[in-house]
Formats: structure tokens, sequence, C-alpha cells
């Protein structure tokens, strides 16, 4: 017989040691291919070719998430091939006492790993393609994006993607496997059955006091994040995290030994199969409290991520609403824009049905520090890199009025000294709040203002979507008008709307203005000189649409790939675990049967205990993130976010399908122990 | 106390064993029946290449009996004891226990029966190694449903009769061989079950735990009234019981009994000449 037809007849035999392993390739693969795909999907293709920066940027790190991905998976393949292996052990003895070399064991090997390897790949890549045309229409209906002009889509970039990654984790996985056949020695393999799990035994008076102290400081370090959290500094926000990790790290570790104490001596522990189970979980904590703590975190990142992503999903859809009022706003430096314009042949007048031109000034007395004066030693702290002695932007009333007409916005009212702050840069806000709270006054041309309202006026005068601009005085008229001295013309806003209303025709009209001054917004973009010299900033109804669309829909599927990955990997490890395990409670079982302990009974005991395995770092992981979603929650209302319900529910759905998934692929395939 | 022998018969050919045991009426009175093996037969393979490893075999138990099985490898005994175990199944024949048909016991029933009526002791201990000494003795009794307190009692007392009552709180890996198999002996009899199945009990033990064991059992049997049927070929470990039943072949081959007052040394020496004569017919064959 030669080695692929053992090969063959090997995994038709262990098919069900090896169900784990095939279900975590092909959602490994599917997910690998659904998300790098997302790029050439019908939903994004528009947005991508609206060439906005901040959409190819997030493509960029999806692609980056996906190293990391495929990292977390390559492990996982090989965890999952380390069970494999172990399960066979005294197989490959056999193999070898039969003559066998190794090198032969290492070629069976190396066959299996390639036909389970490209089977799974295949269904996997399938299931993928299909998954994300389901993706895109779910993520359509979700954005309300226009479906009518969608497509089946296979990405083939993301299949070659896909298909090399994983042919580098089984070339890896390949590497391990040969190394780990020729590592051991045959005494070992034969006898691999018959050796037991070493019984740890950790003191039971330390492990107690260390649980009740990890338990404490577990519950104080998230009410602290969940209640003070928004407030705090990044570097004390890292040490209470810092806490939360070693208190989970603690609390599994000493949970073995609470958990046992206290069961033993309460009375229901000398009932039935109890005793046998509380011992079983507990043998296996003590091995394994290191991996219960790592998988209980990951669950916690998970949760956390699905919830406010989705979150954050609905908070760009509301606030997507009114981000464009008008078809066009643009800011041009050194030129009046009509001019400009004209001078690129694309009068104004050709395209707008309506527009208005406004002057932006800089202050040669005021700085963006003078903004924060009172606080300005916190706002360094926050803000390292600022040039605090930059010209502050002011504008005049009766223009900045005009804006908010044309945005449909409330006008401001000033007396003779009072001046108003726009801005909705949010943690600069904070401290601009608080300069105008203590009565922050303005020197302009030897005369004092005071602010005339108790907040910043939260608005914007460029259209942008999700970009924040570091702020713009407002001041009377008369100020600017007769304190010449103290201003300079900076730069003249454009704001108008377009003759055509549809979107359609807006994306026409919109590639007639950038094909001309294309290259400038793009070097005003990035902080460049312009090949003319004219620096722009430019952005019209469609971009700020479609990017706000792009960066959210990136943003809830970078969320969803790192939660389901994660979730999958600590489901895959939990249920390889306890199927490792469940090969030395072969023997258990059947001691249990002989003693007396009905099929019923045993039943019971493995599906507790595999659900024990399941559950605790999941119910420890959503302890944690009720407070850490107070703490998310409370951070994401202070920039107008709506609740985290429909989040949580999303998340918790997709959580309870590959978990619940997981743990019925491992109770079944643990029950043909207790038969 | 009058027991006639039975008489063994060479195996081959057309002769059938013909075994009669008559017990002498007083002793009937006395001791019920514990065991009842009726012309059980077994068989291993498929229509073409048929294997018999128990050959219309009948022999029983009285309460209160220490009875050994020995037969050379292959010679059906093992394939007994797990028949009357209950973890295999009789082809043909019955084994009754208490009175009841084993054979017609299934799921729940045969589950309850095993728990309330059997106590096991294995060749390899088969103690559940993340489990204390006392956990796992009392863990036969918490499958049966006792009460908490119950337990408490139960396992101390049995623990103190076997000497083991120091290892109480021990994990398995933390005993000798000896103490093992004298927790796996506890948790067998702890249950006060009607029959007490050995399997090569002294198996895996040295010849001083061996004899150390061997005499908890005897103790076992004579204190506690236990029943024991062990499996063995080791005529050392033998010369503990009353009673030994030798077996060839799937069949029985003959059958000796302690005398009272005998000996142990000479039953052993008995039990060697047997062995022996049971040796010798193979070197016949050769």
């Amino acid at each position: 017989m030669n080695s692929f037809k053992l090969a063959l007849k090997n995994i038709r035999k262990s098919w069900s040691d090896y169900t784990v392993y095939f279900l975590t390739l092909i959602i490994g693969v599917a997910i690998f291919y659904m998300f790098n795909s997302i790029g050439t999907q019908g939903i994004m293709e528009d947005v991508s070719k609206s060439g906005n920066d901040k959409v190819k940027m997030l493509i960029t790190a999806i692609e980056v998430v996906s190293v990391a991905v495929a990292l977390v998976l390559g492990l996982l393949m090989i965890y999952a091939n380390n069970f494999l292996i172990k399960r066979r052990k005294k197989e490959f003895g056999i193999y070898l006492l039969l003559g066998m070399n190794k090198k032969k064991v290492s070629k069976i090997l190396v066959c299996e790993t390639c036909i389970v390897g490209i089977v799974s790949m295949f269904i996997g890549l399938l299931l993928g393609i299909f998954g994300s045309q389901f993706l895109s229409i779910i993520v359509a209906k979700m954005f309300a994006v226009d479906v009518t002009s969608y497509t089946f889509a296979i990405s083939e970039k993301a299949a070659v993607i896909t298909v090399l990654s994983f042919l580098v984790i089984f070339f890896v996985v390949l590497l391990f496997n040969t190394g780990t056949i020729s590592r051991y020695k045959l005494i070992d393999l034969i006898n691999a059955e018959k050796k037991g799990e070493k019984q740890i035994i950790r003191n039971t008076k330390v492990s107690i006091a260390l649980f009740i102290i990890s338990t404490i400081l577990l519950v104080i370090a998230y009410a602290v994040i969940g209640i003070f959290g928004n407030r705090m500094r990044g570097r004390d926000f890292a040490f209470t995290a810092g806490l939360v990790v070693i208190g989970t790290f603690v609390l599994f570790w000493s949970f073995v030994g609470f958990f046992q104490t206290v069961l033993s001596k309460s009375a229901g522990y000398k009932k039935g199969l109890t005793s046998f189970v509380v011992r079983q979980f507990s043998g296996n904590m003590n091995t394994s409290a290191f991996s219960f703590a790592l998988i209980s975190l990951l669950l916690l990142a998970a949760i956390c991520a699905f919830s406010s992503g989705f979150s954050f999903r609905t908070y760009l859809n509301k606030r997507l609403g009114n981000a464009t009022p008008v078809d066009l706003t643009m800011r041009v430096w050194s030129v009046k824009p009509t001019e400009y314009l004209a001078s690129k042949g694309i009068a104004v007048e050709g395209w707008a049905k309506e527009y208005m031109e406004l002057p932006v000034y800089e202050s040669n007395e005021i700085t963006i520090g003078d903004m924060v004066a009172p606080v300005i030693e916190e706002a360094k702290k926050t803000f390292m890199y600022a040039r605090w002695d930059s010209a502050e932007n002011v504008m005049r009333l009766s223009d900045y009025n005009k804006i908010e007409r044309a945005f449909g916005r409330e006008e401001l009212k000033l007396n003779d000294d009072q001046y108003a702050v726009v801005s909705d840069f949010d943690l600069l806000n904070t401290f601009q709040i608080a300069a105008i709270k203590q009565g922050n006054k303005l020197t302009v041309g030897g005369k004092e203002y005071g602010p005339a309202y108790n907040s910043v006026n939260y608005e914007y005068i460029l259209m942008s979507g999700l970009t924040a601009s570091m702020g713009t005085i407002v001041l009377p008229d008369a100020a600017v008008d007769e304190g010449s001295g103290s201003f300079r013309e900076d730069s003249y806003l454009l704001i108008a709307n377009y003759k055509v209303s549809d979107k359609q025709g807006r994306y026409k009209t919109d590639a007639l203005i950038m094909d001309k001054v294309g290259a400038s917004v793009e070097a005003g973009n990035n902080g460049e000189d312009a090949p003319d010299g004219i620096n722009i900033q430019l952005s019209t109804k469609n971009q700020v649409e479609d990017a706000s669309i792009g960066i959210s829909v990136i943003v809830v599927f970078l969320v969803l790939y790192i939660g389901i990955v994660f979730v999958v990997a600590c489901a895959a490890i939990i249920a390889l675990k306890v199927l490792s395990d469940s090969i030395d409670s072969v023997q258990k079982f059947r001691i249990l049967s002989r003693i007396g302990a009905g099929e019923d009974m045993r039943k019971k005991a493995l599906f507790i205990q595999v659900l024990m395995n399941f559950l605790l770092p999941l119910v420890v992981a959503f302890f944690g993130s009720v407070f850490m979603l107070g703490f998310i929650k409370g951070m994401l209302s202070s920039v107008g976010m709506v609740s985290l319900g429909p989040g949580m529910v999303i998340s918790a759905l997709i959580m309870l399908l590959i978990y619940g998934g997981y743990f019925l692929t491992t109770y079944e395939g643990c029950r043909k122990i207790v038969k | 106390m009058e027991r006639n022998e039975c008489q063994g018969y060479s195996v081959y050919g057309e002769k059938k064993i013909r075994r009669k045991v008559r017990i002498g009426n007083e002793r009937i009175n006395e001791m019920s029946v514990i065991l009842e093996v009726k012309n059980a037969e077994k068989y291993y393979g498929n229509k073409g290449n048929l294997t018999a490893a128990l050959n219309d075999l009948s022999f029983s138990v009285e309460e209160g009996e220490f009875v050994g099985i020995m037969g050379a490898s292959g010679s059906g005994k093992t394939t007994l004891l797990n028949c009357i175990s209950t973890i295999d199944r009789l082809s043909a024949g019955k084994a009754l226990i208490g009175g009841e048909d084993i054979s017609e016991l299934k799921g729940k029933k045969l589950d309850e029966f095993r728990s309330r009526k059997l106590g096991f002791i294995f060749q390899d201990f088969n103690l559940l190694d993340t489990m204390t000494a006392e956990e796992n003795i009392s863990l036969a009794l918490s499958i049966k449903g006792e009460k908490p307190a119950e337990i408490e009692k139960k396992v101390n007392d049995i623990a103190e009769k076997l000497g083991i009552s120091e290892v109480l709180k021990k994990f398995p890996s933390e005993m000798s061989g000896g103490q093992k198999q004298r927790v796996a002996a506890a948790r067998a009899v702890v249950t006060d079950p009607e029959l007490v199945l050995a399997d090569e009990p002294t198996g895996a033990l040295d010849s001083k735990a061996s004899k150390a064991l061997m005499e908890s059992l005897m103790k076992l049997n004579s204190e506690l009234g236990s029943t024991i049927l062990m499996v063995t070929h080791d005529a050392f470990s033998a010369s503990y019981a009353g009673r030994i039943i030798f077996i060839k072949d799937g069949k029985i081959f003959t059958e000796i009994v302690r005398n009272e007052g005998e000996e142990r040394k000479d039953f052993f020496k008995r039990i060697v000449d047997v062995t022996t004569v049971l040796g010798g017919e193979i070197d016949e064959l050769i």
C-alpha cells in the first residue's frame, strides 16, 4: 500500500478526530478569503473608485490585519495538528515497529496533511466566495446602498492571497509534523496511551487567598475602567488594563484550589458523579490555567470589538445624515477660488447653480495656544506634537453666518466685544471649552474680546465626513474690518450647489472638477506643495458620503474579521483541548461504567465537563465585558454615539453560532467515549 | 462436609465433559447460590471461522465462597469473567447472579444491576488518577445514591479493615501498587455487592504486596462474608481461595477444594500439581 492510499484510509478512519481540524481550516480559509476580497466586492467598488485616501488606507489595514490573522490561524493549525499526532502516537509507533522508517511515516503524514489541506481549502474557498456575496448584500442593506448594480464577484487576488497564505501555513505544519515524529522515541510512541496526566497539587490556602485577591482586584480594575475610564490618562488606563490582565491570569491559576476546596466541602459533592466531574475539571484547569486565561481575555476583546464596532456603524450612519448639506466645499489658499477655477477652464458659472465665496483670515495676534491659554499645560500633555504658536483662523461673523444659512444651521450672535469658537475636534474641544468656561479673553488690535457662548459651536466649515479642524474663531465684522493690521487674508472658501441634482450627475461634475484640480487637491490633502503653487482642500457630497460608507463598512468588517477569528481561535483551542483530554478519559469512563455508573449518568457527567470548559472562560469574559462596555458606551456617547444594544445582539448571535457550533461538535466527538 | 470433586477429562475428540457437582444437603440449605453459570458458550469470529472461547461451561458459586479460576492464557478465563461481569455477553447458555439472568438485562437495568450487585478489582487497579483514594472509594457509593453521611462512615470502616486509612487523602500517583490495589478492593466491596469479581488482582504487584492483598481479600471473605470470584494464573494467589476451578480450551478441566484444616502450603502444592498436569497436556500435543 503506498503512502497516499494509507493516508486516505487513515483520514477516513480517524474522521471524527479530524472534524475540529477540518472545521477550523474551512472557517479559516472562508473568512480569510471573505475579508481579503472586500476591495473587489460590488459595494466597495464605487467607494474605492472615488479615490478617497482613507478608504485605501483602511483596505490596507485589512491586508495588514490579515497577516496577523494568518499567523493566528497558522499557530492554530500547528496546535490542532499536534493534537492529531498526540492522538495517534501509538499508531505511528506500530508503523515504526513494523519496520517502516521515520521518513515513510512522515511521508504518510505529509500526504494526510496535503489531502486534508487541499479538500478543506477547496471547501473553504467555495464557502468564502458565496459567503462574501452574502456579506455584500448584508452590508448593502446595513448602509442602504443601491444594490441594483450588484453582480456576483469572485476576487482572484483574494483567492491567490488565501491559497498562498495557507500553503505557507501547511508548509510550516509539515515541518512541525516531521520534526515531531523524528523527535519521539519508539518507546514513548508505543506507551503513549499509558501515560496519565500528572496531578499537580497546589497549596489550597494560597489558592483560596489568591482567588479572593484576584477577584477583588478584577472587580476594582473593571469598575475603575467602567466608571472613570473616560477621564483616565493613557498611562493610568494602561496600568488598570494591566491589572485586568494580571488579575485574569491569577484568577484562573487559583481558581482550581478554590473551586475544589469549596465544592468538596459541600453536601452535593458526594452525589452521583459530581466529585468525578469536579476533579476532572480541576485537573484540566490545573494544567491549562494559562490557556484558559488567555482565551478569556481574547473573548473579552472579541465581545468589546463586536459591540462597539456595530455601534460605530450606527453612529456614522447618523452623522452622515447632516454631513453633506451642499454639493461642494472648497478652500483655496492665495487666490480666489472663482478666479482659480476660471483659469483652469472650469468657471464656477458653468456647473454651479448657486455658490458663495468667503474669505478666511489668519490672525497676527491670536495663536492656537491662546485659545486654550488657561489650560495649556494639560493640553500640551495630550497633544504633544501640536504647534501651539501657529496662527488661528478667523472669520467675520456675517461671512460665517452665511455658511450657517447655507448649511441650514442656526446663526451666531455676537456683541461688539465677543467671540465664538467653531470646532468639531472632540479632543481639542475639551480644552477649548475649559478655557471658555474660565472666560478666556482674546486681545485683537488692543481690544479685548470675551466668549459669547459658554461652549464651542460644534460645527464644521468644510465638509469632510470624519476629519476635524483645529477650529476657527468668529469675530464681529467690525473687529476684522477695522483691525486690518491684525489680520491677513489666508484663504477663501467656496461653497456651491451643482446644477445637477442626482448622484450620477454629481459624479460627472466631480470628475470634471477633479480632472483639472485633482493634483493640487491631493497635494493639499497630503500637506505637500501643489504643482502650480496653489493649495486646495476640496470635498464633494459624493466623496464624503462614499468615504463615510466606506470607512464604516471597513470598520465593521475589521471588527467582524478580528472578532470572528478570535472567537474561532478560542473555540477551536478549547475544542481540541477537550478532545485530547477525552483520549485520557476513555479509560476513566470505562472504570465508571464498571463501578456501576449508567450511560445516562456518564453522558450527563461528560456534558457538564465539556460545557464547563467552554463556559468558564466565556463567563469571565462576559463579566469583564459588562464593565468594559460601560466604559465603551461612555466613550462613544461622549462623541454622540447611540446605544450599544444592536451591536450586542449581533455580537451575541455571532458568538453563539461559532462558539455553540464548536461546543456541539466537541460534545459529539467526545460522546463516543461514554458508549 | 462432603463434596465430590468433579472429574476433568481430556479435551480432545468426541468426549464431552460431564461435570457433576454434588453438594451436601445441609450445605445447600445453609447457603444460597450467588452465581450460576449454565452451559455457557461464547464464540468469536464469523460464520466461516468460528472460535469457541467458552464451550458448554457450567459451574456455580455459593454465598460466602472464595473461588479461584485458573487456566493458561487463551483458556477462556477472562472471557468467562467478562461475561459474568456483564461487560460481554454469552453466545449461548445462561449466567444467573442472585437468581437473575444477566443476559436479559439491558440499558438502565443493567447499569443498576452492576452498581448494586457487582464489585470489581482489576489487574491494573483502574483507580481514577484525578481523585483521592477516599473519593475513589466513595464514588462507588455515590453512584448508588447513598447519603453523604453514610458514605463517609462506610469508607472509613472499610479503609480501616484494609489498612489504608492513612492513604485516604492521597492520589493514586502517591501510593504504592499494593496500596492502590487495596483501595481498589475497598471500592469493590464498600457497596456490599453480592459478588466481587477480581481479574488477576496480583498481576501488577510484587510478591510482598501480593501477599498483603491476598490476605486482605481473605479477610474480606471471612469477616465480611464477601463472595469473591477471582481469575488468576498465579498459583500462590490462588492458594488463598477456598476452591479452584481450572479451565482449559473453554471447558472446565477440573476443580479442587481446599479441605477444612488444610494448610495453605499444601493447597498450594496441589494447585501446582494440577497446573503441571495442565501444562503437561500441552506437552503431549507437541
